[in-house]
């Protein structure tokens, strides 16, 4: 069962028959996308499938080899710095600057994308995000990866981006985090933002995801709307399409 | 956008420890060089004052002299180190400082500090200008060879390029705090040379020395933007920070020891100079034989004898009523001045075409052209030597030819019995030597402020292109 499309009118993130080709070898085989706003668009791959690459494609961070990629109707190549605009991004591994505070990394990022808030504010976007209270003010250098994760969330939210792309964003979190990240991944949506995420949690995916992909390869080879299928029958269609 | 990453940049680093202890370590080491600069400047100033002194005394206060005992007994020229040349030395410690000055014989300098030290001043001395060409570059290497490399293999690269901001303004941003980091190293020591130089009154301040040291300062502030636009580009280019700190140390070493230490081989290979005992004896034998071998100085005495009993209408030396002695010594002054300039010009040449070698590789050296620039902006490099040495040889030509005219017309001919008194000698004017200005000594390095403008555009304009084409992931 395909489904590439969202059911809603509007498309937020957009992908036309992307290619993707390093040295000869195709990572990225010809990808049609279409994500709305307030759909949670779950990936699933295994590791070099082609899902860091698509959301690269997606960031502008490389070039498509051919067929395009769209954010808001813009081709992200032709408008790298502009889509940016209405983008945040969560990688797996959020790195900060260690010799700067939680609170003070939180302002320069969201200061990059021209939004200047108060200290108290950017307390509350912490806060938000599952930051403890006291270590806002700490460098980040004494942060565990939980809460660069957080931290990282917050730099999303803040930016009140219409789009926020996932690259495996609850890699290495304890599972109080997990729920809570997913939790908020829920209230974004529910504001209307399009979320694409890339993910190894198939149970994860089930979860907040509007619908699933699974990649394999460089190919999208199966898109299912995730309320139709319980978390052991959607492993099973990914072991399946991985031959496990 | 800008500021807050050049702000970032500059809260990060100045709370990086490593950092800030190495930058004490430079700041320290630009101090002491300033103030034991300065020390070594008010020592040798005053050592060459007094000297200076002694010897104007002496000759004013002389006995009563025959005339050319007194071209003999000669006068000294003390070489005044040029004010700001106590933050780079230049060729000060390998030129001589003073030069004897008397009748018939052009002396070269001597007394040169490299004379008169162990053979560890070959190692180089440190100065502020040695600090600044030498240390500060490398401490910018240090500073930002991970500029993005860092951010590259941490992953913050993408999660700043995710906010909006470009790869071409964020390098900008990151130019912008290490310049502030530089700055905050540097000031310091410059406020110091600063409070030296006008506040403590070791200096007679006017518009040439302030001139020079806005120069000196503009000179560095360029040289140092050139070193962290190179840095920062080759850590954009770098995936790791070990490949950007090595290529940056290559180029540091190339471009601070190497290419120096070659274009100087090359410019002496290129054009070599005689030994001092042969331009010596080259030029003995062509004041003795005439320049083209066939005029010897007996022969010149005779064409002049004659052409004086013809203009005064007389047959022997004692009719003439004017001394021959004096004449003949003029003009035996005249040509062997002329001798020796010829030569002295031709090894000037030389040694500016091997100088020559070194202003050119600018273009492909930065380093090489703010040392040039950096000596004649402090009035230590070769060409304010020059003006000195030539500066001394006219004093010794005009009072050697004073004195062959007193001879001639105060004294008989064959008389080498009278003294005159010693008032004759306070009627001669002391030597005294003043710095040539600003504009002359920049005149002198138009090809290496030059290639300091093309470094400024080239990192700029290349700069920009290659920060374009910069791998994000």
């Amino acid at each position: 069962m395909q489904i590439l499309k969202n059911n809603s009118s509007q498309v937020v993130i957009e992908a036309k028959n992307l290619r993707k080709e390093y040295q000869g070898k195709l990572a990225l085989k010809g990808l049609n996308l279409e994500i709305g706003p307030g759909e949670i668009f779950c990936l699933l791959g295994q590791n070099g499938a082609g899902k860091s690459t698509t959301i690269n494609l997606f960031l502008g961070f490389i070039k498509p080899t051919s067929g395009a990629a769209y954010i808001n109707g813009l081709e992200v190549a032709s408008n790298v710095t502009r889509i940016k605009e209405s983008l945040a991004y969560i990688p797996e591994n959020v790195m900060l600057y260690p010799n700067l505070t939680g609170i003070e990394n939180l302002s320069l990022f969201s200061s990059l994308a021209g939004f200047k808030y108060s200290d108290k504010e950017l307390r509350q976007y912490l806060e938000n995000a599952g930051l403890p209270a006291e270590a806002a003010p700490r460098r980040v250098s004494g942060y565990s990866k939980g809460m660069r994760q957080k931290v990282g969330i917050a730099i999303a939210v803040a930016k009140h981006a219409k789009v926020l792309l996932l690259d495996e964003p609850t890699s290495g979190l304890d599972p109080k985090a997990s729920n809570e990240f997913s939790e908020l991944l829920l209230n974004l949506s529910n504001t209307g933002t399009a979320i694409f995420m890339a993910t190894h949690d198939i149970f994860r995916s089930k979860a907040v995801g509007t619908r699933v992909g699974i990649m394999r390869e460089g190919e999208l080879v199966e898109v299912l709307p995730a309320s139709d299928l319980e978390a052991n029958e959607l492993e099973k269609v990914y072991l399946n399409h991985m031959h496990l | 956008m800008v500021r807050d990453i050049a702000k970032k940049e500059f809260l990060s680093t100045l709370r990086d420890s490593r950092f800030i202890a190495l930058s004490i370590l430079v700041l320290l080491l630009l101090l002491a060089a300033t103030l034991v600069g300065l020390y070594s400047y008010q020592k040798q100033q005053e050592e060459r004052e007094v000297a200076q002194q002694t010897v104007n005394d002496q000759f004013a206060n002389s006995t009563e002299r025959h005339p050319h005992r007194m071209a003999h007994y000669g006068s000294y020229a003390f070489r005044p180190r040029s004010p700001l040349s106590f933050l780079d030395f230049g060729l000060d410690s390998y030129t001589g400082s003073s030069v004897y000055m008397e009748a018939h014989r052009q002396n070269s300098a001597n007394f040169s500090q490299a004379q008169q030290s162990s053979s560890l001043i070959r190692f180089g001395e440190m100065t502020v200008a040695f600090v600044l060409q030498m240390l500060i570059p490398l401490l910018i290497i240090f500073l930002c060879f991970g500029a993005f490399t860092q951010e590259k293999e941490t992953g913050t690269l993408k999660l700043l390029l995710s906010q909006g901001i470009s790869m071409r303004k964020l390098a900008w941003a990151k130019i912008k705090g290490y310049s502030k980091i530089v700055a905050l190293v540097v000031a310091p020591a410059l406020i110091l040379v600063s409070v030296i130089l006008f506040a403590q009154g070791n200096f007679e301040v006017n518009g040439d020395i302030l001139l020079r040291f806005f120069l000196f300062i503009l000179t560095y502030l360029f040289y140092f933007f050139i070193f962290i636009v190179i840095s920062v580009v080759v850590s954009a280019l770098n995936e790791r920070s070990s490949t950007s700190l090595v290529t940056l140390l290559g180029t540091w070493i190339l471009c601070c020891i190497i290419i120096p230490k070659a274009s100087a081989n090359l410019g002496s290979n290129l054009y070599t100079t005689p030994t001092k005992a042969e331009m010596d004896a080259e030029v003995h034998q062509e004041v003795a034989k005439g320049i083209d071998g066939h005029n010897s100085k007996d022969e010149r005495a005779e064409t002049l004898k004659q052409e004086l009993f013809k203009q005064y209408g007389v047959n022997s030396l004692e009719e003439l009523p004017v001394n021959f002695d004096g004449i003949v010594m003029a003009a035996g002054e005249k040509h062997s001045s002329k001798v020796y300039e010829e030569h002295f010009d031709e090894l000037t040449e030389t040694f500016e075409n091997q100088n020559r070698i070194s202003e050119y590789a600018g273009f492909f050296n930065p380093y090489l052209a703010v040392r040039n620039l950096s000596m004649g902006i402090s009035g230590s490099d070769f060409n304010h030597y020059i003006h000195f040495l030539k500066e001394a040889e006219e004093y010794r030509y005009n009072q050697s030819q004073k004195l062959n005219y007193i001879q001639a017309t105060q004294l008989g001919y064959g008389d080498k019995e009278t003294r005159l008194s010693s008032d004759t000698w306070k009627e001669f004017q002391a030597f005294s030597y003043e710095t040539p200005p600003a504009r002359w000594a920049l005149q002198n390095h138009l090809v290496s402020i030059a290639a300091l403008f093309v470094w400024l555009i080239a990192v700029i304009v290349i700069g920009n292109k290659l920060i374009d084409k910069t791998k994000v992931a």
